[in-house]
């Protein structure tokens, strides 16, 4: 298998506070692969590491299958890094802005010229590339500032939590974009902790929390390992949670419960039965999909939006 | 790259209004106010209030020998009581008030000692001291044409001219220069004092930079610091070159102002270019907040204009502000200006201007370059 990031046991410590804690990696080539975890997990420092912007203290960490710990031009040339911060100039155009990242990364001319106005139209932003940026809306400053590290169509694209704080029809075009790159083969790196974005968008996923990358695998073999069967109920006079055999954990959800367990067919059998004993009327009973909610929960002890 | 980075900052730099205002508009208003200030003070006279209590042909004679001192002009309310005046002065409203006493004109006839009083504001020796000088210098007018009438009676006419001829005598000879008036001293001064501001702005873009992840963005690209400091750096170098080029043009439309050797006035603009840029490169390096960045600014701009000699000439400031003026820049650009201005000095004659000004640029622009890993490193971080 070609992976095309290798991250092993890299440490990265600010003055007292160590960001990364023997942190490890792999991500295979054409792959879009999910990096979660709440704020301040470390995903950003393991980001510009990645893209050789910051140095580990140790470990090392091997992009294309060679090591970044020195600044390499053919690595970076090959590396598409959006930021978390929005790094457009708010005087400037779009066109103005878009060119000079473009440029900066080795893209010139009509090439520069032919790519940017393909961009700016993928992302519904034609009409507005002569505007100044400043009078953008923050969904569309995401849109520019995701464009401008595509333009020299690199390999491999770092993504730090590109939808934060964005509108939906930015978030759907935004999605698009990325679908559209993995389909041509493009590795893609998508650091968020919006559990439903790496749901819809990734084939791997690693789960970092306090600088400790806790667990990584494909999207399925995670919540195929890790994730809790679940069963939902809501129905007329039951208002106590329901005391049932082989049920781990019983938690409120709108009117209703959701009861884990390893058995859930058992649990809606029994269900059934207390239910219909009660003389209840049941407005919903259904097995529930396992998330990557549920793995978060159970491999750190803490719901992922408690940051 | 250089490139790339230096045209989005030219083009960052054009969008900014505050950029036009400080570089050229700030700097136009000061020299036109104390240009229109010090051309005017050339011409002023000074008004001498004065009360006439003897009212003699002794006493009009002297009000009209002192009439008749170019710049000097009397005037009287004789309407007013003496003491009502007096009171003006002690009360700060009026700053002197030259007084014939009675008895004056008798004094003179007899041959004795006679006094005129100049009261005046003590605070304000400045505006009475040319005054007071022009006093002395009429009463020894007075005691010449006392020591003439006696010495005629003894001795020939000639005789007494050789006699009371002064034993020296100075001749004011003015040699390579053209006139000396306040606009080569305002114009080229407050040019200098200006491009130091221009710091303020590298400042503010470098931190702008590094705030906004912009720097770190680029830290993952090929580019290279040296590449990313030069493209910084250059427009800058651009942008006081052109503020020093319209101010001193200013000069030339609107006050005349002699350029002098054009070939000589660009290295020595240029070489300010570069020592400023290079000074604002290595201060935007080390500054914590661009509020620390505009107190040193600021400190440089303001405290090197006062010991450089640019708000006055450089000859007037004490012994000790005229040995500190020696180790600021703005004390050898305004030099080498005004040697290029005033005395048609060529590139070969400020050669040591121009090598202090490169040098200061060149350490500037070392410490930056040895100061950028620590900013990026924060840039990052």
């Amino acid at each position: 298998m070609s992976y095309v990031l290798e991250v092993e046991r890299v440490v990265k410590t600010y003055g007292q506070t160590q960001a990364l804690k023997e942190a490890s990696l792999k991500v295979r080539e054409g792959t879009c692969f999910g990096l979660l975890g709440p704020n301040g997990a470390g995903k950003s420092t393991m980001m510009k590491m990645i893209t050789g912007i910051l140095q580990p203290d140790r470990g090392t960490i091997r992009v294309f299958g060679q090591e970044n710990r020195k600044p390499m031009d053919a690595i970076r040339s090959q590396i598409g890094y959006v930021p978390q911060e929005i790094t457009l100039h708010d005087e400037l155009s779009a066109n103005q802005n878009l060119k000079f990242l473009g440029q900066t990364q080795g893209v010139r001319g009509a090439e520069l010229q032919q790519r940017l106005s393909e961009g700016l139209a993928q992302v519904g932003l034609s009409d507005r590339a002569k505007d100044t940026v400043g009078s953008y809306s923050g969904g569309m400053k995401r849109r520019v500032n995701l464009l401008g590290a595509l333009l020299h169509q690199p390999k491999l694209v770092i993504l730090d939590e590109p939808t934060v704080g964005i509108d939906p029809q930015s978030r759907n075009l935004i999605f698009e974009m990325i679908k559209e790159l993995r389909g041509r083969g493009t590795t893609i790196i998508y650091s968020t902790h919006y559990m439903e974005e790496v749901e819809a968008l990734c084939d791997d996923v690693a789960i970092i929390d306090h600088g400790q990358v806790i667990a990584q695998d494909s999207l399925h073999g995670l919540l195929d390992q890790h994730a809790t069967q679940a069963v939902y109920v809501e129905a007329e006079g039951l208002e106590q949670a329901p005391e049932l055999a082989s049920v781990s954990e019983v938690t409120a959800k709108g009117r209703g419960w959701v009861l884990q367990s390893a058995e859930p067919l058992s649990v809606m059998q029994q269900l059934t039965t207390l239910l219909v004993g009660k003389g209840s009327r049941v407005r919903a009973l259904e097995l529930m999909h396992p998330s990557l909610e549920s793995v978060f929960l159970k491999l750190t002890g803490t719901q992922l939006r408690d940051g | 790259m250089v490139r790339t980075i230096a045209s989005k900052e030219i083009a960052l730099q054009l969008k900014d209004k505050s950029v036009i205002f400080w570089l050229f508009v700030l700097p136009i208003v000061f020299i036109v106010i104390f240009a229109s200030i010090f051309n005017a003070s050339g011409t002023t006279s000074y008004t001498v209030p004065y009360y006439d209590a003897d009212g003699s042909g002794q006493s009009q004679q002297l009000v009209g020998i002192l009439e008749g001192i170019d710049g000097f002009e009397l005037e009287t309310d004789a309407e007013r009581p003496l003491q009502e005046q007096l009171s003006q002065i002690s009360e700060g409203r009026q700053t002197m008030l030259l007084v014939i006493p009675e008895g004056f004109g008798e004094r003179m006839m007899s041959g004795e000692q006679a006094e005129v009083q100049l009261h005046r504001d003590a605070t304000q020796d400045a505006a009475v001291g040319p005054v007071l000088g022009v006093l002395e210098g009429v009463a020894g007018r007075y005691q010449e044409e006392k020591l003439r009438a006696v010495m005629t009676e003894y001795v020939p006419g000639e005789a007494v001219e050789g006699l009371l001829a002064a034993p020296v005598t100075v001749n004011d000879i003015r040699e390579q220069a053209t006139e000396n008036d306040p606009i080569a001293q305002i114009v080229p001064g407050y040019t200098v004092m200006f491009v130091f501001f221009a710091m303020i702005s590298m400042i503010t873009r470098f931190l702008k930079d590094r705030s906004s992840g912009m720097l770190s963005r680029l830290q993952g690209t090929t580019m290279k610091p040296r590449q990313y400091l030069m493209g910084m750096w250059i427009p800058h170098i651009l942008i006081v070159f052109i503020q020093s080029a319209a101010l001193l043009t200013f000069g030339r439309v609107v006050y005349g102002l002699q350029l002098g050797n054009l070939l000589a006035l660009s290295v020595i603009v240029l070489a300010l270019a570069i020592c400023v840029t290079g000074l604002g490169l290595m201060l935007s390096m080390v500054v914590g907040s661009e509020n620390m960045g505009l107190g040193l600014v600021q400190i440089i701009a303001l405290g090197g204009a006062i010991l450089g000699g640019l708000w006055f000439p450089f000859e007037m400031l004490p012994a000790f502000v005229q040995t500190m003026g020696q180790f600021t820049p703005q004390y050898w650009a305004q030099q080498g200006l005004q040697d290029v201005l005033l005395r048609g000095a060529g590139v070969g004659d400020i050669w040591p201007n121009l090598l202090i000004l490169l040098g200061c640029g060149t350490v500037g622009l070392a410490l930056a370059v040895t100061a950028f890993p620590r900013f990026a490193r924060k840039a990052a971080a």
